[in-house]
């Protein structure tokens, strides 16, 4: 009798857990449909973006100051200014590429500027503008390494990747016979680079190139394998926003500002 | 001495300043929790020792439920399912909620464990001499379940203290992130920053442990 009674509390308890877990993995898309984000962010006359809070040059939080700063802050700022003039202000939440897509979601964030490479994959979850920086793949390694490109990522090297990232997906798919290893941010990965847990660290060239130049002991190597496109991602079904954002972009585009604001992060 | 060339270059007041505000954030977070969870956990351990019916099992399941889940899921549950039910959370709250509930749960059990740990023969001593049920737990049974619970809560509580630092997913802005944003400006200073978010962990850890000594040795 008792065994019994043991066995329907286990059963029990297996099936709530299992409930719960099916309850964290919930549908988006069976999301209530919401309202309007552009119509919201002219009622509230702010226009909340997502960025990163950890990444050179992109979006890094400086600690002295609090602010933010870098090309997707500054290219938001000038997004916003051409959108909406001097009337909407432009506030700035952090991001992580793990939350970046449920925040959208749940509408804690408008539009995610966050080093978001369109793929096909994210098209599904999210709307994507025209892209607004062009990223590629490359190597970092010491310099006078063995590894020279692509192609030298055979049995036996490590390769150093970031969690949630495009990059990390796109070398095991490019150099299938190298072991990678993912680490939470991108300093992490570069100091285990240079502690000699790996053979190389892959991610964009741009935020490789703000690491070479911190340490000059270090190179990029073998160009770029992979196009990167990043894109601005608002929540699904904002097709008029994303409109809005395309035209903001492109007068930036026209009117040399883009380029002021690359130039000034951008060196390479 | 290049190897402490980056800790001299990180140890700045500023950098001091915003890895006190993060530890800051991480004392609330804990010193919140702890509090809601001693409450919640201190009624649900003793209602279940209480064996009432329905009620009990019914918590059983839902502490093992819990108790069985990794706290880094439930954190991801409460941000970003919840809001899919109406449930609209800030990263703060979010954070002590997760965490409530995943150490209540925790709590329950040490609580429950520490007053069955008091001989039954106790209960029916305080029952013949003419106390009730709720009066027997009260002064009775209680009093000596406490002393001995003081150890595995306090630790429990270090462990909830630590664990604040896996609300880092949901970018809570603690003391292990704001590190994480001091060294992703220099790739130098991720050793310097580890040595010093370690410390502040350990101080007030260990300033913990040591009130739990003092209070074991006062009750002994």
């Amino acid at each position: 009798m008792f065994k019994t009674k043991n066995f329907v509390k286990m059963a029990l308890v297996t099936i709530l857990a299992a409930l719960f877990l099916a309850g964290c993995g919930g549908d988006k898309a069976s999301n209530e449909s919401s309202k309007d984000v552009l119509a919201q962010i002219k009622e509230d006359k702010k226009v909340v973006f997502g960025v990163k809070h950890d990444t050179r040059l992109f979006g890094l939080k400086n600690p002295s100051t609090g602010e933010v700063e870098g090309f997707d802050i500054d290219l938001s700022k000038a997004l916003a200014e051409e959108m909406f003039g001097k009337d909407v202000k432009p506030e700035f939440v952090e991001v992580t590429s793990k939350t970046r897509v449920g925040l959208l979601n749940n509408g804690k964030v408008d539009a995610v500027v966050a080093t978001m490479t369109i793929t096909e994959e994210r098209k599904k979850e999210v709307d994507f503008t025209d892209v607004y920086f062009d990223a590629g793949q490359s190597l970092l390694v010491k310099k006078g390494s063995k590894v020279h490109g692509i192609d030298d990522l055979k049995k036996g090297t490590t390769v150093l990747a970031v969690k949630g990232s495009t990059s990390s997906i796109n070398i095991r798919e490019k150099a299938s016979e190298t072991t990678v290893l993912e680490f939470e941010n991108y300093a992490e990965a570069f100091t285990a680079l240079k502690a000699g847990k790996g053979d190389a660290l892959t991610t964009d060239d741009s935020i490789l190139y703000g690491m070479a130049e911190e340490d000059p002991s270090f190179e990029l190597v073998g160009g770029t394998f992979t196009e990167e496109p990043y894109g601005i991602a608002v929540k699904k079904g904002n097709t008029e926003l994303v409109d809005e954002l395309n035209k903001a972009l492109k007068s930036l585009k026209d009117s040399g500002k883009y380029d002021e604001i690359k130039d000034k992060w951008i060196k390479n | 001495m290049d190897f402490l060339a980056p800790f001299i270059e990180v140890y700045t007041p500023e950098h001091f300043k915003f890895l006190l505000e993060g530890f800051g954030v991480t004392l609330k977070v804990a010193a919140i929790s702890i509090v809601l969870s001693f409450i919640i956990g201190g009624l649900i351990g003793t209602l279940r020792y209480a064996r009432i019916p329905v009620v009990s099992q019914l918590l059983a399941v839902i502490v093992e439920t819990i108790r069985n889940l990794p706290l880094l899921l439930i954190i991801f549950f409460t941000y970003f399912a919840l809001p899919e039910i109406g449930i609209e959370m800030e990263i703060t709250t979010a954070a002590i909620a997760a965490l409530t509930v995943f150490e209540s749960a925790m709590l329950s059990e040490i609580i429950r464990s520490g007053l069955n740990s008091i001989e039954k023969g106790q209960i029916e001593a305080g029952r013949a001499s003419g106390l009730n049920y709720i009066q027997t737990l009260r002064f009775i049974i209680m009093p000596q379940a406490l002393r001995r619970m003081v150890p595995p809560i306090v630790s429990q509580f270090i462990s909830l203290l630590k664990d604040t630092s896996l609300a880092v997913v949901i970018a809570l802005p603690d003391l292990l992130h704001n590190g994480q944003i001091i060294y992703a400006q220099k790739g130098s200073y991720v050793i310097p920053v580890f040595v010093i978010v370690a410390l502040m962990y350990f101080i007030v850890n260990y300033a913990l442990s040591l009130v739990a000594r003092r209070l074991e040795l006062k009750q002994a």
